[in-house]
């Protein structure tokens, strides 16, 4: 574990070299970032001048989907933004290095790149995150921060279940860029409240994709609209998802043969 | 005929190495059916009280999401975001010996890919109207439909002629694909790409509007949904054309002066 650590730490550190080396590029990517978000806020605040509930969740309520959506896409981000390079170190036979050193391959590839700019953008997202549950009055509740904290948690181990499944694919299939995009796409269902979407489309995004799982449950979990029984199925999902993950890995380790070196 | 069989090889190429990985290709589209069913329920939640919201009915909310999903597939090309990485790798090189125009090379490389793009967007627009039974809202108006038809095509010249001349930032930084990033976002969101633009605030609205990007697909589908009449449509068409002159004298600029500093370094 401590070993972990300080590879992690390390990696991280050669990530930031690389940031301040390109600041021009990362302070665009940050700026845009910003933007992107700020955009969003002002849909959802030019949606409530003509409207005072969406899908049954009032604005601030509305609000904490978004802003938990946006929580758990820049933590992935920030955490394992290394995967969006496995398909080049695939196709250009860098993976072998990755191979041949004393660190677990799916590790180093994940976490090689931990974007500093995403880890900065987390503070904003968290404060407004506590300014908005401090307006929702039903969620004045250890109960309810608790519960929000833990699906938040099992929501992260879902998604790093699905990095990894991506890193399988792309050893599979080397030109499958548009997977991991497809996941980011697929993220933006949690942009909103779920009961807007019909009831197989939920049932999709909740089992098969499962986005809602993800982004909505903890929310959901925080304002107690959810049953007992969901919270149960996040919890075995999450660890059967990674376990899932995980056996994927090995077998697309057994596949991969190098291209070249 | 020199032009059309030089342009038209570039054409049939690109279209060939966009179905080169159709696995990539297909996770592609999906990714944009994902877009497009997000708004598609945001829009029908929104209007399952009163039918309508914020001056537009259901079925001109439902027409401009599948609308921006043609739009966006025929309009916003991603080929002109490569000349960043070939200017920076020193690929550009080989283009410049090439017996024709970079920008053109470029153009026709880009509506190779959106050809694709568009054929594959109206089989997705037709196949999610019928399994979600939804209404749309047909133009009869004849004028409207033409300035609509010629609205597209300066809006396909003028998303090209602004993506080009961002990626030429490659010849002054190699951290040009940063600049790329922010601005695809500011173009996501001022063009219309999510939501109709006149449901912001008038202020916000203001000024969205005093940049290019709202002539890139909010308004060729204003006037489709005749939200614009024929003298608005014709004053938006304008615009479109004053900005595109204005980025192809820029792009005009910026080459001459990027030539100049190229070093091809990368080769």
């Amino acid at each position: 574990m401590r070993k972990y650590c300080r590879i992690w730490l390390q990696l991280t550190r050669l990530a930031i070299g690389t940031y301040f080396s390109n600041a021009l590029d990362y302070t665009s990517y940050f700026i845009g970032k910003l933007v992107r978000f700020g955009f969003f806020l002002v849909l959802i605040g030019s949606l409530f001048r003509f409207t005072d509930s969406l899908a049954g969740y009032t604005k601030h309520e509305a609000v904490l989907f978004f802003l938990t959506f946006n929580f758990i896409d820049v933590c992935s981000q920030a955490l394992f933004r290394g995967i969006y390079q496995f398909r080049r170190d695939i196709q250009l036979g860098n993976f072998d290095f990755v191979l041949s050193k004393p660190v677990d391959p799916l590790f180093y590839s994940l976490s090689r790149l931990t974007d500093i700019t995403d880890l900065v953008f987390l503070l904003p997202i968290v404060a407004l995150i506590s300014w908005t549950m401090n307006a929702i009055p039903a969620l004045h509740s250890l109960s309810s921060i608790l519960l929000y904290a833990g699906m938040l948690f099992l929501g992260m181990i879902i998604v790093l279940g699905i990095h990894i499944i991506s890193a399988s694919v792309t050893i599979w299939q080397v030109e499958s860029e548009n997977f991991i995009w497809l996941y980011r796409e697929a993220m933006t269902i949690g942009r909103f409240p779920p009961e807007i979407y019909a009831a197989p489309i939920q049932l999709i995004f909740t089992v098969v994709i499962p986005i809602i799982t993800i982004v909505a449950f903890p929310v959901k979990a925080a304002l107690q609209v959810i049953n007992g029984k969901w919270l149960a199925f996040a919890l075995i999902y999450a660890v059967l998802f990674l376990r899932l993950s995980l056996f994927l890995w090995g077998r697309a380790l057994k596949k991969y043969s190098s291209a070249s070196s | 005929m020199m032009l059309c069989g030089k342009y038209g090889a570039v054409f049939l190429i690109s279209w060939q190495r966009e179905l080169e990985y159709r696995f990539n290709f297909v996770l592609g589209r999906l990714r944009n059916i994902v877009t497009m069913l997000l708004l598609y329920f945001v829009w029908v939640s929104l209007t399952e009280k009163t039918g309508t919201f914020a001056g537009y009915s259901r079925a001109e909310l439902i027409t401009y999401v599948f609308g921006i999903n043609i739009l966006r597939s025929l309009i916003l090309g991603t080929q002109s975001k490569q000349v960043v990485v070939d200017i920076n790798e020193g690929m550009f090189s080989a283009y410049l010996v090439m017996p024709m125009s970079h920008v053109l090379r470029a153009f026709f490389s880009e509506l190779a890919q959106r050809s694709i793009s568009f054929l594959t967007a109206i089989a997705e627009v037709a196949l999610f109207a019928l399994l979600l039974g939804v209404t749309f809202f047909v133009q009869r108006d004849g004028l409207l439909a033409l300035l609509f038809l010629v609205s597209l095509a300066m809006a396909v010249a003028l998303f090209f002629a602004l993506s080009y001349l961002i990626s030429l930032l490659a010849f002054w930084s190699r951290e040009a694909l940063g600049p790329r990033f922010l601005f695809d976002w500011v173009l996501e969101f001022a063009s219309g790409a999510y939501f109709p633009l006149d449901i912001l605030p008038a202020s916000v609205l203001a000024l969205v509007k005093a940049l290019p990007f709202a002539g890139i697909m909010y308004l060729p589908l204003q006037i489709y949904l005749g939200r614009v009449g024929p003298g608005g449509a014709v004053t938006g068409i304008l615009l479109q054309l004053f900005w595109t002159g204005i980025t192809s004298l820029i792009i005009l600029v910026a080459w001459k002066r990027g030539l100049r500093r190229y070093t091809g370094e990368g080769m």
